[in-house]
């Protein structure tokens, strides 16, 4: 059973991923945050109960899992594939997610909101995720009434998610146009456009890997076509001009950029020893002279894959026993060895 | 340099906030920097919320001017959030927050969506009313269940709560507030 990311990227060079998420609260309780252990725990009881044959509809086999009962490494190792989100992580409460063999679809109960639901897809999809997640939610809302407001719409925890709860994004890699100095005023042009960007790995000073995440600023005011339209074309525009950037460093740089690849590949195959943050690096430059042609693959690869590999939590899980932070960057090097493409 | 917030005193502190990875810089004086407690901003980036926080800046800042004490005494009759607990968090406890809190923030929220109207799609097969008619509703049906006295009670102690916050006579909402909590405090012993 291949996950959703490790399929290997196709269309749009640039785009990695695609995300869809709606924030949905039953009519009839409080949000999560007041309901105490007893109200959480019947709540999650008779969501679980109530959607157990969600699968038919949305053609997937789901499995549910008790977040609150789940090994601390596990739900890291989830958030780290961008299943949960940090608050899942935290909340002691009852909480539960329905989740597809292929973690490409998930129904968290009971974290923020009621009901979050998520649906992930490689490269540029949110129109057929839109498509798919709206139809999970009528069938979910046939079950359950929902807090609705004919003036505010859905009615979530947080003000940031109210009307349409839906937070649609996209991850795309910009390794030579966030470098540029006009990055960051391209960033500010986005954000009136109604897009937010930020990096995905690393940290104000420092982003590792070039990843970043586009998604729209906004749940309130606009339809749901239209939040999708905005942040696709931010993506679009982006990776365009990412592209350009990357043509002209072609023509121009040629021979740096291949010195510059091979090198971080060398590493990439022959360490022993690497840090996240390297490793990202290096990775980010492989991933970029993929998409360029400037190297070629024996076999399709998708270095996304690798990239959500390396994470600490995803590599504990590999490993039988626990991880010192030396032991995590020579696993690190080990799984980067063995996965790592051959070029021809 | 004058400072920006008050606009009176010298600025002798810098503040940097990036957001989306654009850098922005502020100059505040010291009075002001203390009231304003930086550390909701450092919060924004927490989570998949990057704007979550804001609000108890935007909402904190503006409670300086407008009385704080009447606002600190709101607090929603159903999950019993608190006006500072809303603020502090920049999060509804349930649905009825919306009509409690929804009137003291539509600046608020029209600016950070800049909107205040839902154009998105609707539930499927269910009813939509406005909010205080589902409010309403629910009353309704537990005072058919119920049928006691005191349910009685805190049902029009509820809306009269609703009507006192809606003209923002925040004295009459305190009193209604305290009967509110009396009742319940004697149920629950009851129980």
């Amino acid at each position: 059973m291949h996950r959703w990311f490790e399929q290997t990227p196709a269309g749009r060079p640039g785009i990695i991923s695609s995300r869809i998420r709606l924030a949905r609260n039953l009519q009839e309780y409080s949000f999560p945050a007041k309901l105490d252990e007893k109200e959480s725990g019947e709540m999650v009881h008779r969501l679980e109960f109530g959607l157990r044959d969600i699968g038919n509809f949305a053609e997937k086999n789901f499995e549910f899992s008790l977040l609150n009962e789940m090994e601390e490494l596990d739900r890291a190792a989830l958030k780290e594939r961008r299943v949960l989100n940090s608050a899942a992580l935290l909340k002691k409460n009852p909480s539960g997610i329905l989740l597809s063999k292929e973690e490409d679809m998930g129904i968290v109960l009971n974290c923020d909101d009621h009901i979050r639901i998520q649906l992930l897809g490689a490269g540029l999809c949110l129109d057929e995720l839109w498509d798919k997640a709206d139809k999970i939610d009528d069938c979910i809302n046939e079950r359950f009434p929902y807090a609705f407001d004919d003036r505010f719409g859905y009615l979530t925890s947080f003000p940031t998610n109210v009307g349409t709860g839906l937070r649609a994004s996209v991850v795309v890699h910009l390794p030579m146009l966030s470098q540029g100095r006009k990055f960051s005023s391209l960033i500010g042009d986005m954000s009136r456009f109604g897009a937010s960007v930020r990096g995905v790995y690393g940290d104000v000073e420092e982003n590792f890997g070039s990843l970043y995440e586009i998604s729209n600023l906004k749940t309130l005011g606009q339809t749901e076509r239209e939040i999708i339209d905005t942040v696709t074309k931010a993506a679009i525009q982006l990776t365009n001009q990412e592209m350009q950037v990357r043509k002209l460093s072609l023509q121009r740089r040629r021979i740096e950029r291949e010195d510059e690849v091979y090198k971080s590949f060398g590493v990439l195959k022959y360490a022993r020893r690497l840090t996240f943050r390297d490793a990202m690096i290096f990775l980010s430059q492989l991933m970029a002279a993929l998409s360029d042609g400037l190297v070629l693959a024996k076999n399709e690869v998708s270095v996304y894959r690798l990239m959500l590999g390396i994470q600490p939590a995803v590599l504990q899980k590999i490993s039988d026993r626990p991880l010192s932070k030396e032991d995590l960057d020579i696993a690190r090097a080990e799984f980067i060895r063995k996965e790592l493409p051959e070029l021809k | 340099m004058l400072c920006e917030r008050c606009k009176i005193r010298e600025a002798n502190i810098q503040y940097t906030e990036v957001v989306s990875g654009v850098k922005k810089e502020h100059h505040f004086c010291a009075q002001c920097a203390k009231e304003m407690d930086f550390g909701v901003y450092a919060a924004i980036f927490d989570g998949e919320f990057p704007i979550g926080k804001l609000l108890s800046g935007l909402l904190g800042i503006e409670d300086d001017n407008q009385g704080p004490d009447k606002l600190h005494q709101i607090a929603c009759p159903t999950c019993g959030t608190t006006y500072d607990a809303f603020v502090r968090d920049s999060r509804f406890g349930c649905s009825d927050c919306y009509s409690v809190f929804g009137p003291l923030m539509e600046d608020s929220i029209k600016q950070l969506q800049g909107s205040l109207l839902h154009t998105g799609k609707s539930p499927v097969n269910q009813n939509i009313e406005s909010l205080s008619e589902s409010a309403a509703k629910t009353r309704g049906k537990s005072i058919k269940d119920e049928t006691s006295e005191e349910e009685k009670e805190l049902s029009e102690l509820d809306s009269r709560l609703k009507e006192a916050l809606r003209f923002e006579d925040y004295e009459t909402a305190a009193v209604c507030r305290d009967r509110i909590k009396e009742i319940r405090k004697g149920n629950e012993t009851n129980a």
